[in-house]
């Protein structure tokens, strides 16, 4: 219960936050009551920002209800994605495309269905905005349903 | 410059040891994330011997989103207007972030190369150039003297 007052419009809401939501609490100790009303800027950085296409930035209560089931899709198919962590070994990707940083022992990697690799944070941050692989641009979730269908 | 991504320092080192012939792109020394471009015209092209002044800014969500371009010299092209903006896929609904500055600098240079009178920015220039090719590329080539020989980096 002590979550409510988070999110106080609507479910839509914490169901676009997927999991990335930090988990405050549990519900059990009181959460602390601010004083008063809150300073506008505390307001402003609960609501998370929305791209439900590459160019277009929305706060999640600024959302139609397409954009609202778009989003919601996308973070459930993301998470479909295989991960891995990277043990050094792999000849191929040295060099995450999105962030120019080489990959070092420990990062964590997302795989896309057309064998290319990038950061876990990078990727997803992308795919939010279009699902389509950066290198090789296939759509990610046509790749994805045919992967379901083959096996 | 603090707080400047690790991938643009990483481009701008890359462009400068490893510049892209025909193309300059200097950080501007205020802010890195705005570059002063020249592009040389490309050969056989209506813009050969002109060099084209251009601004790129590399907004906050850089590469989630497209570098802005924006040509400051006056060009007759159908898909570069009067205000120097540029119509290229990359540049709106293709961007990747796989893409970098070099590869939508090459990308200038080969619209120079081959303008598209079928995706028009501007259709005045657009129709000109589809009613008499000839004509149009000559009306090319006399702004490219008249505004892009000799010129001065603007403002």
């Amino acid at each position: 219960m002590g979550n409510c007052f988070q999110s106080q419009n609507s479910d839509d809401i914490s169901l676009l936050r997927g999991s990335d939501a930090p988990d405050n609490g549990h519900g059990q100790e009181p959460l602390p009551q601010p004083v008063g009303p809150p300073p506008p800027y505390q307001e402003a950085e609960v609501v998370p920002v929305y791209h439900p296409s590459p160019n277009v930035s929305r706060p999640a209560s600024q959302l139609t209800e397409e954009e609202q089931i778009k989003i919601a899709q996308r973070l459930g198919l993301i998470h479909h994605l295989p991960m891995g962590v990277y043990d050094g070994t792999s000849k191929k990707a040295k060099e995450c495309v999105i962030c120019m940083c080489e990959f070092t022992f420990g990062d964590t990697l997302r795989f896309l269905p057309c064998m290319h690799a990038y950061h876990k944070d990078c990727i997803d941050d992308w795919l939010m905005r279009s699902f389509t692989c950066p290198s090789c641009m296939e759509p990610v979730d046509a790749a994805l349903l045919s992967t379901y269908e083959t096996s | 410059m603090a707080g400047l991504p690790r991938r643009i320092i990483k481009e701008t080192q890359r462009l400068q040891a490893d510049p892209v012939p025909g193309i300059s792109a200097i950080p501007d020394e205020a802010n890195a994330r705005h570059f002063k471009v020249e592009v040389a015209g490309p050969v056989k092209s209506p813009y050969e011997g002109g060099t084209f002044h251009l601004e790129l800014f590399l907004p906050e969500e850089y590469p989630m989103s497209a570098p802005k371009v924006r040509f400051m010299t006056r060009i007759y092209h159908p898909n570069i207007d009067k205000l120097g903006r540029i119509c290229l896929d990359i540049l709106k609904d293709k961007w990747s972030p796989a893409l970098q500055i070099r590869t939508v600098l090459l990308s200038i240079q080969a619209l120079l190369s081959a303008p598209n009178p079928d995706d028009p920015l501007d259709t005045n220039v657009a129709e000109a150039w589809k009613k008499d090719e000839e004509s149009a590329i000559e009306e090319a080539r006399q702004f490219t003297r008249q505004h892009a020989m000799g010129n001065k980096p603007q403002q």
